[in-house]
């Protein structure tokens, strides 16, 4: 177990070496000038000289790649050209907004889509299954900026059921920073009113996130729970007179979620980079709005640091779901040998 | 015969399926007395399995559908009954062992689990809530009736960990576990290796004895029948085609079909290998007409062809599906 673990973690070095890599590459042969970018058209040809000798834009790549790597081991990404702040602050900053929204919403899309899932599946053909497929096929339609926008209006301008954009009100102040959680911050700063508030903030945007993800999963575990109801050990089930509520919460749902799970770290990874929209009508300070922006204002610095997060996140997230998997499935952990 | 704790009566089965409708039971007769064993032969798709899923209500319906019939247990129909019934049914009365005992698991829960929530769930069935010691202690000591070596280790193993042989026995310890008064055995051995059929008969007979339960065993094999049964049913594309004692059936077979099947069993003599019978089950979507069988029979009539022979009586409780022993022929 303790040695598998370590084995996938050995191999994500590798991908992310890789990854690494290929960004810093990527990265230097863009067209444009990162030094000349950062100073602005009106700087004089000598500072903009200065600034590229002090980045090593001058430098064969190996070399780049070599000083690159050595402040990426001291936590220095460089600094954005556009927030004018170290890059690693702004991550600091911004990452956790986006890993607290995306958590709740793959919770969200975890919990209603499974239930969906196993209901649909159980009753096959049935009215549910019909309107379930039918909701999904929207949701799977629907740009999650219009659902966002369309949530947005309908609960909070209309119904006033929800409140608006943001992570707080503006006259709330926000707790001590200490994990970036705006749940988690509260609570250890003693203000479960803060927590409570800060999650009614995430509902919305969150379900705009979730909406394409619950579609997906749902139809996934339907399928999974249609092909495994045809098992001969179900009928062995039902047979032995277990009774209905575990016999599809347990016996079924077990078997039929692995796949499901492999989709759901996918989602969530995918979440990372492409929640912007939705940050965008929410006006949330996260991970997603800072990549578009630096990716829209060449910001080389901050672009390299953004694939690479989103490269670990999808690194870790599927070392997480391999690790799930195992627990789920016994096949894979006799295989592998752990206990 | 004793009293009937199981009575079939003119069962009609079909399956709706994208080339139309398949007609596979077509009036099955089987009647199972108190402390019964009865046996069930015929070959490969007769309808077997579809007989005993009925019994327990687990045919997928849609796309199977019951078209005419009734399954008296206890003189009440088991098809017109309410669900609560039937899961109480299943849960104290009836109880199965299928054929494959490596898909009949559930492969991501351990033994121990699947075994005590069937023995929980019968028991709050019946209106009680037991201890976790005694289901424990009833869990084990159904695996170590089966003869399995060391249960307290096999409940907490998945089945993968285990052999086929093994794997049936863990099948036959859930069917005993809450002691069902009728056990409905579908060829229980077929996928096992021959050495391991043995033990695993003789097991489940001397269980099926300590527990005093009926049983419909079906089998491919005229030893199991010979060994285990007191009466016997041919079973031919959909319906019962000849009953009567074990020994009536075995020594005196009358149908023609019977008479085939009998005639395949190679011989230890070594007279070569037998003919079998000629021809293969019908085609459920266009059965031929009257008796099933008759494309294939010998001594075929008339009548035949135009209606179902019912069983007609040939002495002692024999009976055969054949217009060679009754009817206007």
């Amino acid at each position: 177990m303790v040695a598998f673990i370590g084995k996938r973690l050995f191999q994500s070095l590798f991908v992310l070496f890789g990854l690494s890599l290929l960004i810093f590459f990527i990265a230097r042969v863009m067209p444009g000038d990162p030094a000349r970018a950062a100073l602005g058209f009106l700087a004089t040809e000598e500072q903009v000289e200065r600034l590229r000798e002090e980045m090593h834009l001058n430098d064969p790549f190996p070399v780049q790649y070599y000083y690159w790597l050595r402040d990426l081991m001291h936590g220095d990404l460089g600094r954005s050209s556009y927030t004018r702040r170290p890059v690693t602050m702004d991550l600091v900053q911004y990452i956790p907004a986006t890993f607290e929204l995306i958590l709740f919403a793959t919770l969200i899309s975890a919990i209603i889509g499974q239930v969906t899932g196993v209901l649909a599946g159980y009753f096959r053909n049935s009215w549910f299954d019909g309107l379930s497929r039918l909701v999904s096929y929207l949701g799977i339609a629907t740009p999650s900026f219009v659902v966002a926008i369309f949530l947005l209006f309908v609960f909070s301008q209309v119904l006033k059921l929800a409140p608006g954009v943001g992570r707080l009100p503006i006259m709330m102040t926000p707790p001590a920073r200490v994990t970036g959680f705006m749940t988690v911050d509260s609570l250890l700063a003693g203000r479960p009113d803060i927590a409570l508030t800060a999650l009614k903030h995430m509902i919305l945007p969150a379900i705009s996130l979730a909406v394409i993800h619950i579609a997906q999963e749902g139809r996934i575990t339907r399928t999974s729970i249609v092909e495994n109801m045809q098992k001969d050990y179900i009928t062995v089930h039902r047979v032995h007179g277990i009774r209905t509520s575990r016999l599809v919460f347990k016996y079924l749902l077990k078997p039929s979620i692995i796949p499901t799970v492999t989709v759901m770290g996918l989602d969530f990874a995918f979440l990372m980079s492409n929640a912007f929209l939705v940050e965008m009508v929410y006006m949330w300070p996260g991970f997603s709005r800072y990549a578009v922006t630096a990716m829209l204002n060449k910001d080389l610095n901050a672009i390299v640091a953004v694939v690479l997060v989103i490269g670990l996140t999808f690194a870790m997230v599927n070392l997480l779901v391999d690790i799930i998997t195992m627990f789920l499935d016994p096949t894979i952990r006799l295989r592998t040998g752990g206990s | 015969m004793s009293e009937p704790l199981l009575d079939v009566v003119d069962l009609h089965v079909g399956f709706r399926i994208f080339e139309g409708y398949l007609s596979v039971l077509n009036g099955v007769q089987l009647s199972v007395g108190v402390g019964e064993r009865v046996g069930l032969v015929g070959e490969t798709g007769c309808g077997k399995t579809t007989t005993v899923k009925s019994i327990l209500r687990v045919l997928p319906m849609p796309p199977a559908k019951v078209t005419d019939g009734q399954i008296l247990y206890r003189g009440q129909d088991v098809l017109r009954m309410r669900r609560r019934r039937v899961q109480a049914l299943r849960r104290h009365e009836l109880s199965a062992i299928f054929q494959d005992p490596l898909q009949s698991l559930n492969p991501v829960f351990t033994i121990g689990t699947q075994l005590r929530d069937i023995v929980k769930d019968s028991a709050i069935g019946q209106g009680r809530r037991l201890p976790r010691r005694v289901i424990e202690a009833r869990c084990i000591e159904a695996l170590r009736e089966t003869g399995m070596p060391d249960p307290e280790r096999i409940m907490t193993n998945y089945p993968i960990q285990l052999s086929g042989g093994m794997r049936q026995r863990v099948c036959i310890a859930q069917a005993l576990s809450t002691h069902a008064k009728l056990l409905l055995a579908d060829e229980p051995t077929t996928n096992l290796d021959v050495t391991i059929q043995d033990q695993i008969l003789r097991k489940l007979d001397e269980l099926v004895d300590e527990h005093g339960s009926s049983v419909v065993m079906i089998t491919h094999s005229m030893g199991v029948v010979r060994d285990l049964t007191q009466r016997a049913n041919t079973m031919y594309a959909g319906s019962i085609v000849e009953t009567g004692e074990t020994k009536q059936l075995l020594e005196g077979p009358k149908h023609p079909y019977t008479q085939g099947l009998m005639a395949s069993v190679p011989k230890l003599t070594g007279e070569g290998i037998s003919e079998g019978i000629p021809g293969r089950i019908p085609n459920y979507l266009d059965p031929p007409p009257g008796c099933r069988f008759h494309p294939r029979c010998v001594h075929r009539m008339e009548a035949c062809s135009a209606e179902l022979p019912s069983l007609f009586e040939i002495g002692g409780g024999h009976r055969a599906a054949c217009y060679l022993y009754g009817g206007e022929a």
